[in-house]
């Protein structure tokens, strides 16, 4: 009852404060950015510039071959500009290319030199062989030329076989990757939803010291831990909103909400309890400042390993913040494991009943007349 | 209601106590002041009988609770106005007093009708944020009368307001103390601790020097004064002299002689005046 009165009453102070709608507005902006500038899938498909200086016959041979990967069967007569000149082209759309045929050698350097990317032009030399020329930007990797070169001089009937012989496993069979937007939602749910929780609770914290209405609470029937206990539910509402507010228009249905909950509450209350400790070791904001920024900056660190698959250190992993980004991601991959989001908040919850109780504790001895 | 056994306390846990070897007893029904230049230990002693600084040595008891082990219950009897106010500037004075008064588990009073008693009627949908220090003052003077406590600590109740306001609140303490509620009053005003207190403590330095009922102290120290303004080299000098002193019934006669008297009166000695002889030191 009295908690519940002053969950009540800091639900009121929150929603006549700034840190409240900053959470909210944040989640917003997020979710804006997530549909309208992080695209579904980041850019993979390529453009490419090609010119067959061959007889009618052998340039039909080459367009019809890749004409068979066009989406809809069929090029389309294009006109393009480069350098002030303006060129026909035949563009064939595959699923991973758009491919202009032009119809000079020129057209191909000056296009591959405006839009900065490959250009090819492909012709017979004296042995009537075929020969292949590579308009390159220049920055592409030696390894990257290698491969360019090696393509032709070995036979492409000795590279399928080779290809064809070699065994690959994947190692889960019903793994299914996510969208480049969808991957983007972990780390964002746990700075908005989570994190930013640490932050808000602090200064909760330093605005109620600065008016010194800790103390009135202390002398009632009523307990200091309801006085943060109220705080922090505050704190996880607005974290189990902007976090719902990000999820949601984005992942649709296809994601168990009870699972993001769960772990939303407990990563906020993970969160929060740590953001109360470090706020009972200090006056005010300014001279928290520091600890609260360097303990974001090592919580980011990572979201960073999580961009980057080949890095993953050991010691990462003991870092809060790299399983509650595996917690959250599990929970949104189509086939995610739902016992590890499991564990994961039940190992949040179990750090912050620890961290809550340590605050209690000090908050209680740190009192003042 | 109170009972106080070589109470010490130090900020830095060291020797450096803020409150030193402090033992007294306050009844119930009584009002006890506890006056002394600021830095004595007044605020000091209050946060240990009320929880907000941990007992380090001594003991202490507060209505029947002892203070090494803190229930929460003792609350319920308990009443405490801060020095400094401290009330959520956010909300209205009337939700500030309704919030605190859901956190009691006795029936509390009615939020109105404290605002109105602090003279604050009107007032009570004002964010306090927009309210003046004084009207702050009284509010959380107000909120601590809102669990009817029985045993009711007040810091510096009327620092900061006007004299008329302070009167007031003057009234609203002794009319509680008539209803049977103890009080501990911290003050630096010693003509309201003249008024109200049953008796008084005087601390310095973190020790107490003195306790004793006003009336007793004026039998003891004050006797007759007599003030006297005389004119000496085109200036004037106001002095008192006491009249039992042989010292001073002497200097009063040779003055009354060689010089030119302007005023003279007698009067009775304030408690202020009784503090310094007894501390050496005055109240500001
Ligand atoms: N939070 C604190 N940390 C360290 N020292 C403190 C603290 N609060 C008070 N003190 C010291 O303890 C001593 C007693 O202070 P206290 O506040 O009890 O005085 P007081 O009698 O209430 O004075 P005032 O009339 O100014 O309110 C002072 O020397 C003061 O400097
Ligand atoms: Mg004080």
């Amino acid at each position: 009852m009295k908690l519940l009165s002053s969950f009540k009453k800091e639900l009121i102070l929150a929603s006549r404060g700034f840190y409240f709608y900053v959470e909210l507005i944040f989640a917003l902006v997020i979710l804006v950015v997530l549909l309208f500038a992080i695209p579904q899938n980041f850019s993979s498909t390529s453009t490419e510039y090609l010119h067959f200086n061959l007889p009618q016959e052998g340039r039909e041979i080459f367009t019809n071959n890749i004409l068979e990967n066009d989406l809809d069967g069929e090029s389309e007569i294009v006109e393009i500009e480069a350098g002030g000149k303006t060129f026909n082209a035949e563009l064939i759309v595959t699923d991973e290319s758009e491919i202009y045929i032009v119809d000079s050698e020129e057209a191909v350097r000056m296009l591959a030199d405006s839009e900065k990317v490959i250009g090819a032009v492909i012709e017979l030399n004296n042995n009537n062989q075929l020969h292949y020329k590579y308009y390159l930007q220049g920055y592409e990797s030696t390894r990257f030329k290698n491969l360019i070169s090696i393509l032709f001089n070995e036979s492409t009937d000795v590279l399928e076989e080779r290809i064809n012989n070699q065994d690959v496993r994947p190692l889960s069979t019903d793994y299914e990757p996510l969208s480049d937007r969808e991957n983007t939602i972990p780390p964002l749910v746990a700075f908005s939803g989570s994190l930013m929780g640490m932050f808000i609770m602090a200064s909760y914290i330093f605005l109620d010291k600065k008016e010194g209405v800790i103390k009135a609470y202390a002398v009632t029937a009523s307990s200091v831990w309801q006085y943060l206990m109220s705080k922090i539910f505050v704190v996880l509402l607005t974290s189990v909103v902007s976090g719902f507010i990000i999820v949601m228009p984005v992942m649709g249905f296809r994601i168990n909400y009870g699972l993001l909950l769960l772990l939303l509450l407990t990563t906020g209350f993970f969160a929060s309890s740590l953001g109360l400790l470090v706020a009972s070791f200090y006056k005010n904001l300014t001279n928290a400042f520091g600890v609260i920024y360097l303990l974001l900056i090592i919580m980011m660190v990572p979201s960073i390993a999580y961009f980057i698959p080949g890095w993953d250190p050991f010691w990462i992993k003991i870092i809060p913040s790299y399983p509650l980004l595996q917690g959250f991601k599990e929970i949104i991959l189509p086939n995610g494991d739902t016992i590890y989001p499991l564990i994961v908040s039940a190992g949040f919850l179990a750090v912050g009943i620890i961290l809550f109780a340590i605050t209690n504790i000090r908050f209680k001895k740190t009192l003042s007349v | 209601m109170i009972e106080v056994e070589g109470l010490y306390y130090s900020y830095s846990n060291d020797d450096n106590f803020a409150v030193k070897d402090v033992s007294f007893k306050v009844a119930e029904g009584e009002i006890f002041g506890f006056l002394g230049p600021s830095g004595a230990g007044k605020s000091t002693t209050q946060g240990i009988l009320t929880g907000l600084l941990q007992l380090q040595k001594g003991n202490a008891s507060v209505a029947g609770y002892d203070i090494k082990n803190i229930s929460r219950k003792m609350f319920n009897k308990i009443g405490m106005s801060f020095e400094q106010s401290n009330v959520y500037s956010k909300m209205t004075a009337k939700e500030n007093l309704s919030f605190y008064s859901k956190l009691f588990d006795v029936e509390t009073r009615d939020p109105m009708e404290l605002i109105n008693l602090v003279g604050l009627g009107g007032k009570e949908n004002m964010r306090t944020g927009e309210f003046s220090k004084g009207m702050k003052h009284r509010l959380t003077f107000a909120r601590s009368m809102i669990n009817n406590p029985s045993m009711w600590f007040l810091d510096e109740p009327t620092t900061g307001l006007d004299p008329a306001i302070a009167a007031d609140i003057k009234d609203i303490i002794k009319e509680h103390n008539n209803k049977g509620v103890t009080v501990f009053l911290t003050t630096h005003n010693m003509y309201i601790a003249d008024e109200l207190c049953d008796r008084v403590a005087f601390i310095i330095n973190g020790e107490i020097r003195l306790i004793d009922s006003p009336k007793n102290l004026k039998l003891q120290y004050g006797k007759k004064l007599v003030e006297v303004e005389y004119g000496q080299d085109g200036n004037v000098k106001k002095e008192t002299f006491s009249t039992i002193l042989q010292e001073d019934k002497d200097l009063l006669n040779k003055i009354i002689a060689d010089k030119e008297i302007l005023t003279m009166h007698t009067k009775e000695a304030t408690l202020e005046e009784i503090f310094i002889k007894v501390t050496g030191r005055g109240l500001a």
